[in-house]
């Protein structure tokens, strides 16, 4: 399955019908959970419980193979390169001036499994939750309307402007531009027609955009808006903020008290 | 190539597709085994609904489609292996919207952008491009921003860039979309002049009063297929089957065959065309009216 900008996979789960400002939360608070966490077997653990929050959801299985596809060389340069530069305790090997120690690899793999175990967490929440949910979820939560509706009109066009760029690249291939040719900068300097072109398009669909938008009363003022599609939250919902709430607070508890998951290799 | 092109029409097949098959991803067939043959020199109409696939058929002329199945020759060479970039000093393509290649900061610049590509002298470049601009009545803005020009001078340099190329065969998809009747008729009169100097012209188009008037062969597609390639005038006597495809004939066409039964050509194509048949229809009658008395 080819994975588009639009990352939302239509099933029937509990995660999908939960509220998408729960889903937020849930992002929000598990990012600060994860940065402040630092020992390799709670990144193991949650890890492993991000899978399992996934499979419950019904994502299938080719989108979190896909997460793992797409992240898993930055994971593992991060975990090489701070092995490499950032060794600490007893050499397990040395090779030339490359001290490899038990501490650094095991921090390395946290940082690794922090990558992956972030990635896992918003992508739970784009593959659960529609684009329109997501604008929704966040005008509720006291974003302008205007913003909005620019970040939903961003999101649309997305798809448009890949299609104008597959036209212009046409277009200017037509007129004998090898789009192959070149290296680096060089390669930059030969696509200059097709980003040039794509800009000068971009602009001309967004002024296009804007009257249109005015030529139906966007931002009239002294008008109240109201919306056909509203979204509440519901016990469950509730249910579910507190119970991320807590856990979270738990955590933290345990983190700051008793040093739980401070150490990269023992947890407390 | 010839530098400059062969004049009118000729035996020489420059364009041929055998059993041509194309699918866009897994979606169903674009296009359903169509053969045809375009001899050079032709100003070729191509005609049909929209998604009937006249754009996909044209952009496997010059590869920036290829064939799921079937072949695309071109002057006999199968083009299968062959670049885009080698294809364009052959075969020109035009897109629907100027704006998708106008990039350059003067109207010179964006012309000149492909004969460049094709790694010509720069003498030859300038040479070609004050030439396509004095086609086109371009020079006046040779030092203009082609971007901020208005749509009818934007298609006109898209034209001319491509134009500049001297490719042999040029093909305009909708070349004269969004443009009035006095720009369209400017425009196909230039495209005529190219044509008269031995261009191959495919032009797309929904306007079949164009066809009518411009181009003395058309093709019709429907559903990817292949539904009629003949001279226009024969093409336009299937009108039932044109209906069918909901192409319209131009009125001056309907009205013809309406007044066919009177005496006036009924295959007649534009309005002098009926205007000539019926002068004749009154003069054979006013001949006849003398001779009687």
């Amino acid at each position: 399955m080819q994975v588009g900008i639009d990352l939302f996979v239509l099933r029937k789960s509990w995660l999908h019908e939960i509220d998408p400002r729960v889903k937020l939360f849930f992002v929000a608070v598990s990012i600060i959970i994860l940065l402040v966490f630092k020992n390799i077997f709670f990144m193991l653990t949650a890890l492993v419980l991000l899978h399992l929050l996934h499979w419950s959801a019904k994502i299938p299985r080719d989108r979190i193979l896909f997460v793992w596809k797409t992240l898993m060389p930055v994971a593992i340069l991060i975990c090489v390169l701070w092995v490499v530069f950032y060794p600490a305790g007893d050499p397990l090997i040395q090779i030339w001036m490359v001290k490899i120690t038990l501490v650094s690899l095991a921090q390395g793999a946290v940082l690794g499994l922090r990558i992956m175990t972030m990635a896992f967490v918003v992508f739970a929440w784009l593959y659960s939750t529609d684009q329109p949910s997501i604008v929704r979820s966040l005008v509720k939560l006291k974003m302008p309307f205007e913003w909005g509706l620019i970040l939903a009109l961003a999101l649309r066009y997305i798809p448009t402007f890949q299609g104008m760029y597959a036209v212009i690249s046409e277009a200017q291939q037509a007129r004998a531009l090898n789009i192959s040719e070149g290296k680096g900068f060089g390669r930059v300097r030969t696509l200059m027609p097709i980003f040039v072109a794509m800009v000068i398009s971009a602009l001309r669909a967004s002024d296009q955009l804007a009257r249109a938008l005015e030529a139906r009363a966007f931002g009239a003022h002294g008008v109240e808006r109201t919306y056909l599609r509203d979204i509440s939250f519901r016990p469950l919902d509730w249910v579910f903020t507190f119970a991320i709430f807590a856990t979270a607070l738990l955590l933290l508890y345990l983190n700051f008290r008793y040093g739980f998951g401070r150490q990269p290799i023992s947890l407390f | 190539m010839a530098d400059e092109p062969m004049s009118s029409q000729t035996d020489t097949i420059c364009l041929e597709t055998r059993d041509l098959w194309f699918a866009y991803g897994d979606n169903p067939p674009a296009l359903r085994g169509i053969s045809l043959t375009i001899r050079a020199g032709d100003f070729v109409g191509l005609v049909g609904q929209n998604g009937s696939g006249k754009t996909t058929l044209a952009k496997h002329f010059n590869g920036l489609l290829r064939p799921t199945q079937g072949q695309v020759l071109l002057y006999g060479q199968d083009i299968r292996d062959r670049p885009v970039g080698e294809l364009a000093r052959t075969v020109g393509y035009v897109f629907q919207n100027p704006d998708h290649q106008i990039f350059s900061a003067t109207t010179r610049e964006e012309i000149a952008f492909g004969p460049r590509n094709l790694g010509l002298e720069e003498a030859e470049v300038q040479r070609r491009t004050e030439q396509a601009m004095e086609h086109f009545d371009l020079t006046e803005y040779a030092d203009h921003q082609p971007a901020v020009l208005g749509f009818g001078l934007r298609r006109k340099v898209s034209i001319a860039a491509v134009y500049s190329m001297r490719p042999q065969i040029l093909i305009l998809d909708e070349p004269t979309a969004g443009l009035d009747w006095h720009c369209t008729h400017d425009l196909m009169e230039r495209l005529t002049a190219l044509h008269r100097q031995g261009h191959t012209i495919i032009l797309i188009t929904h306007d079949m009063r164009l066809i009518a008037q411009y181009t003395p062969r058309c093709m019709v597609l429907r559903e990817g297929k292949l539904l009629l390639y003949d001279d226009t005038r024969k093409v336009f006597e299937h009108c039932d089957l044109l209906r069918e495809t909901h192409i319209e004939l131009p009125q001056v066409c309907e009205l013809a065959r309406e007044l066919a039964p009177i005496g006036v050509r009924r295959d007649a194509l534009t309005v002098p065309e009926l205007c000539d048949s019926y002068a004749d229809l009154i003069a054979r009658r006013e001949v006849t009216n003398a001779g009687g008395h």
